[in-house]
């Protein structure tokens, strides 16, 4: 237990050592020890009380007045033997003899000793499996021997090394430093020296040394010789083959004889140097030095010692043949078209092999070639099975379609009993009138509807995935040069997004079912292709802002002029197409500029942009209620909903149920219109709809800073019958406020319940005042002649004015200061005369028609009241 | 009458750049200075009146489009085929910014007022407005809303308008938050807003210029005769916004009155240039003199024969 533990629960009152606290609850394995005792090794120490000690328990690390980072001679310090307590000089003199003599190793530390056994490791350092130890472990754990016996043994037994392969070898009779094989007579051992040392070509005076030791040593078999290992040196300079640093001219040339190699010495191992005057002793010879020239150092007795030898050779022998000796230039010969060979070449024996030819076929005699025939041949035999395929396919369907007999029927024509537990349906138990009545009703139903008459299948058209659906429909359209197709492939989008949805689409009435199937097979392709990108590579592409939107969009610097260049056919078509034109580009082209063309939007500068500017934040706050006009990225509230009771959209095989209800809606939306309505919000939206812009423009323009709430006050002077009659009031669901983007505000009671009350004929008043402050403008603007509201502008103008005079003398008189945000509620209160109003609504009713459908749509744009506070 | 005739008299002729020069503009103040830039993609200073060449900007890899003068004369900006904005000043004539981010050519590139924003609209069809105030490099907003390639702005005080080649005259405004995008139903090269700003000039490709009511977006006066189909042209009010000045593709200054509409004599006017002339301006301040640029390679100062 650490003493942190310890001390919490001292703090917490129990005894760490009482016997309750270290109650032993262990029943299997060892216990941790008891409380007081240990001292947990991992408990956390501060840095400075760490200590640091090497392999043998010292202390590594010392302070700077004990000697530094590593305090002595190898860390000797504070140990007997530390310099920092200087012994006092002994004279060795007098025990000279006593002393044994010193080897390098007993001043090596154990760096150095590792580095020497190192030097002399052979090449092989991998651990080998040690079977014998292997075989121990197992037979402690089995026999469970005493630890300390087998702690003797491996002190006292040295321990084995060998790999598996040697043990077993070992087992089989091998030792070390013989070969592998059967034994072998004394000449063929020599004769296998002999090749091994290369010197087999001086073998002539062989026989002639065979002495008196052969013949004792020809009585016994040995073991054939070791293989010797073949260690390829590393070749890491960039000298020729063959050559070595320091061989002279002659040997370069190929010259036997010189004496450089003799000259060499021994290869010395390279694990401690030898001193100047020591000569190179056995012990000191690398063994391991991968030279060839040392074979001899491998082998159990000399070379040269060997006598007769047999033709039994380990490995490849030697080829005797040698060379052609002296080439000339009458071996070679010449080509055959009499040129000489080159010299250094050889003409080959063998020719260079030729293509085969075969024999052709025997052709039978009269035959003459007809592919025709073939052909002919090939066709016969395909039309055939195609149509027995055809007829396999569709003949069961059809027939039992035609004949439209059930189960039942084919079963007694055919002489069936009836199954005795056949599944009885609803109408067997319904009397012969109710079934006749029911035909009666399903026939009429059927000849209402005669677009439902061909077979519908259960699930024609291949699904998409509801995601893919969900992802496409906000993506790119594929089809906006065909507003038809535009509109299905949304349709199909739509009914596969939400499962439940009740938008299906049925095919054109005239297109068949399997052109019906293609088309839904290539909507679900294209909802696959063209669904926008998601993930970690949505951020790194962004969609074309410029969509091909058929012909009729003109973009781009070099635009033909298509209207001049077209015959009457064309021009027919421009007829045809003039109607689809958006309001905006109809009205463009009559030059009716203005409201038409004109579209406001609410915009968010930057924060910092304002700031830049000069400007005050015309929206401080973030942007209240998500407006649905203003969202285009909402599939379902775009076209489809407020287009769906157009006649178009039966027309193009859309079938929904409000389209069944027949509820009407819709403005003047054409086909054009349609689907189109979320790539560009700019078309198909009405000109008319515009957004109001938030309440601190109106702040900013009609707010004086000593304004004052009274609106508790003049607010019942508003009459509302004084409400223009086209403008319908909003639906009173208003006090709904959403919770995402309710900021409660202090105001006081009053003005609040007043804006309730008053919301609507508040909406009104802001609606005219907007008007007003446009009219207004309109007075300073260029032509103000031309204006048709141009009477009425007088009195609009001056309104405000007095307006705000009557708020300034309130505001000298109460000298009340007041919460800003009850400054918009009392702007809005005072009742505006009718006559402006009327007049501007009247000189709107005088333009063309988009604009007075438009009108009727007004008050589904406009804030309330509520939105405000 | 004399305020209305056009200053058609050569004072100078600013010959230096090797290629079409695209944009000419009057420093500020009393806009003794011309800065102009060309193909050649060097950005000159000219003197107005003596009709030397001070100073060469080069530093554009690509061909310059747009340059604008900040208030205080000390920098300006010039964009161009190499999608980035620079800002150089003038003194030294090194770039202190080189402001990258849109995707295409910048088209124009506009101060506001105190030269704390520049404002840039690009052939990828979005406006970006930088801080040069900041260090930030990023820009503080990017205008989207534009379909096509957005050819003109004009920045003031509360307002930034842009025109694009998608036939619309984006009017941003600061104050109210709004956006009032007028469609004008052809490709728009050029906006220009009276002082007053109750009004403005659109330029458009089918040979027409368009005053154009700020408040209501009603056209209040169309201007046809010259030929404008293919490159960008700027139409521009003389210095009383008494009439209408446009150079066109032919190389004629054609001259209109404001109220009625109607060519000013001669009609048809003299060739001014050899090719297109592509930026035409007025004096700020002195009546007598305009500046126009052309593809045959000269920029030329114009005022009355004294």
């Amino acid at each position: 237990m650490t003493s942190r533990l310890k001390k919490k629960l001292g703090d917490i009152g129990v005894d760490t050592s009482s016997t309750r606290a270290n109650e032993n609850f262990c029943l299997i394995g060892t216990p941790l020890p008891p409380l007081e005792k240990s001292r947990d090794t991992g408990e956390f120490v501060p840095l400075w009380k760490q200590e640091v000690r090497d392999e043998k328990g010292r202390r590594r690390l010392h302070g700077a007045f004990t000697g530094g980072f590593s305090a002595g001679y190898f860390n000797t310090v504070g140990s007997k033997e530390g310099l920092m307590d200087p012994q006092t000089f002994v004279s060795s003199r007098s025990d000279r003899a006593t002393k044994k003599a010193t080897k390098p190793e007993d001043f090596m530390d154990e760096e150095d000793l590792q580095d020497i056994r190192d030097s002399r490791k052979i090449v092989d350092t991998t651990d080998e499996l040690d079977l014998a130890s292997g075989a121990q472990a197992e037979g402690q754990d089995q026999t469970g021997v005493d630890p300390l016996t087998t702690a003797l043994q491996s002190a006292m037994l040295p321990p084995s090394k060998d790999s598996v392969g040697a043990r077993i070898l070992k087992k089989m009779g091998w030792r070390v430093g013989q070969g592998i094989g059967p034994r072998i007579t004394f000449k063929q051992r020599r004769l296998q020296d002999l090749q091994a040392s290369g010197s087999l070509s001086a073998g002539t005076d062989m026989d002639t040394s065979l002495d008196e030791e052969s013949e004792e040593a020809n009585k016994h078999t040995y073991a054939p010789r070791d293989t010797p290992v073949l260690i390829v040196e590393r070749k890491d300079n960039s000298h020729g083959l063959g050559y070595r640093s320091g061989m002279s001219l002659n040997e370069r040339l190929g010259a036997k004889g010189g004496g450089g190699s003799t000259s060499m010495g021994p290869k010395i191992a390279s694990g401690f140097g030898l001193g100047a005057l020591n000569d190179a002793d056995e012990d000191d010879l690398d063994i391991y030095e991968g030279g060839s020239s040392n074979l001899r150092s491998r082998l159990a007795y000399d070379a040269a010692d060997d006598h007769d030898g047999e033709t039994i050779s380990l490995g490849k022998p030697k080829s005797n043949l040698k060379p052609v000796a002296g080439p000339s230039t009458t071996t070679h010969g010449t080509f055959r078209d009499g040129r000489a060979v080159l010299p250094g070449f050889l003409l080959s024996a063998q020719s260079v092999m030729e293509d085969r030819w075969y024999p052709l076929p025997d052709i039978p005699p009269g035959w003459k070639p007809d592919p025709k025939r073939v052909w002919s041949q090939s066709q016969g035999q395909a039309n055939p099975d195609k149509e027995n395929v055809k007829q396999n396919d569709s003949m069961p369907q059809e027939k039992w379609k035609a004949s439209k007999l059930s189960a039942a029927e084919r079963g007694s024509i055919l002489g069936e009993t009836p199954l005795p537990s056949a599944p009885r349906s609803v109408f067997d138990f319904m009397s012969q009138k109710d079934r006749e009545r029911l035909q009666n009703i399903a026939a009429s139903l059927l000849s209402s509807h005669p677009l439902m008459l061909p077979p519908r299948c259960d699930n024609p058209h291949p699904r998409t995935d509801p995601q893919i659906a969900r992802a496409a429909l906000g993506g790119f359209q594929p089809f906006p040069s065909n507003p038809v197709k535009q509109a299905r492939y949304r349709a199909y989008l739509q009914s596969q997004a939400n499962v439940d949805s009740e938008i299906t689409l049925a095919p054109l009435p005239h297109q068949s079912i399997a052109e019906f199937n293609s088309e839904m097979e290539e909507y679900s392709q294209s909802a696959i292709v063209f669904k926008p990108m998601s993930g970690a590579m949505a951020g790194r592409f962004t969609s074309a802002a410029v969509v091909e939107h058929g012909p009729k969009v003109v973009e781009g610097l070099h635009t033909p002029s298509f209207t001049e260049s077209k015959d009457s056919d064309a021009e027919q078509k421009e007829k045809e197409k003039e109607p689809e034109l958006s309001p905006k580009e109809h009205a463009v082209r009559i030059g009716m500029y203005g409201s038409l063309t004109r579209e406001v939007k609410p915009w968010q500068p930057a924060k910092l942009l304002c700031k830049r500017f000069g400007v005050k934040d015309p929206n401080p706050e973030p942007t209240t209620e998500p407006d649905p006009s203003t969202h285009p990225q909402d599939p379902t509230s775009s076209a489809f909903d407020s287009s769906a009771a157009t006649p178009s959209m039966a027309d193009i095989g859309i079938i929904t149920s409000s389209n069944v209800g027949g509820a009407g809606s819709g403005g003047p939306r054409d086909l054009a219109n349609v689907g189109l309505g979320d790539d560009d919000e700019t078309q198909g939206r009405d000109t008319l709809t515009y957004e109001r812009p938030s309440v601190d423009v109106f702040k900013a323009i009609f707010a004086s800073d000593d304004e004052d709430s009274t609106s508790s006050v003049s607010a019942p002077v508003v009459v509302p019958s004084a409400v223009a009659p086209s403008l319908a009031p909003a639906p009173p669901d208003d006090q709904v406020v959403d919770i995402n983007t309710f900021k409660p505000t202090f105001v006081r009671r009053e003005a609040r319940m007043a804006a309730t009350i008053d919301s609507e004929k508040k909406e009104k008043k802001e609606r005219k005042e907007k008007k007003e402050k446009k009219k207004r403008k309109v007075t300073v603007s260029f032509l103000d002649g031309d204006d048709e509201g141009g009477d009425s502008l007088n009195v609009v103008v001056e309104k405000p004015k007095k307006k705000r005079k009557k708020d300034k003398e309130r505001g000298k008189e109460k000298e009340t200061k007041v919460p800003a945000t009850i400054d918009d509620d009392d702007m809005w209160v005072e009742k505006q005369p009718v006559t402006g109003q009327v007049s501007h609504v009247d000189s709107e009713m005088t333009n063309s028609t988009p604009q007075g459908a438009a009108a009727t749509e007004m008050p589904k744009g406009r804030k309330r009241a509520v939105d405000f506070l | 009458m004399s305020t209305a005739s056009l200053p058609r008299h050569i004072h100078v002729e600013l010959q230096g750049h090797k290629g079409p020069v695209n944009v000419a503009r009057y420093a500020k103040g009393s806009a003794k200075y011309i800065l102009t830039g060309g193909q050649d993609r060097s950005v000159r200073l000219w003197n107005a009146s003596l009709g030397t060449e001070i100073k060469a900007f080069n530093a554009h890899g690509y061909e310059v489009l747009s340059i604008s003068v900040a208030h205080d004369n000390a920098k300006f900006a010039s964009s161009g085929g190499d999608r980035s904005v620079f800002i150089w000043d003038v003194a030294t004539g090194m770039t202190t910014r080189r402001l990258a981010g849109h995707m295409g050519k910048i088209h124009v590139v506009e101060f506001n007022e105190d030269a704390s924003v520049v404002a840039s609209g690009s052939f990828d069809s979005t406006v970006r407005l930088w801080d040069l105030r900041a260090q930030n490099r990023a820009p503080i907003q990017i205008l989207e809303e534009a379909r096509d390639a957005v050819q003109t702005l004009h920045v003031d005080s509360t307002t930034i308008i842009a025109g694009s080649v998608d036939g619309h005259v984006r009017t941003y405004d600061l104050r109210k938050g709004e956006l009032r995008s007028d469609y004008i139903g052809h490709p728009v090269t050029a906006v220009v807003p009276t002082q007053d700003s109750q009004t403005f000039l659109v330029t458009t490709l089918d040979s027409h210029i368009r005053l154009m009511d700020t408040t209501n977006g009603k056209m209040l006066n169309d201007f046809t005769g010259h030929s404008n189909s293919s490159y960008r042209c700027r139409a521009c009010f003389n210095h009383g916004e008494s009439t209408v000045v446009i150079g066109d593709e032919n190389g004629m200054v054609w001259a209109w009155d404001l109220l009625d509409a109607k060519l000013l004599q001669p009609n048809p006017p003299p060739k001014a240039h050899n090719k297109v002339i592509t930026w035409t301006e007025y004096h700020p301040s002195d009546a007598g003199e305009m500046i126009t640029s052309s593809a045959d390679g000269t920029c030329k100062v114009w005022r009355h024969p004294t």
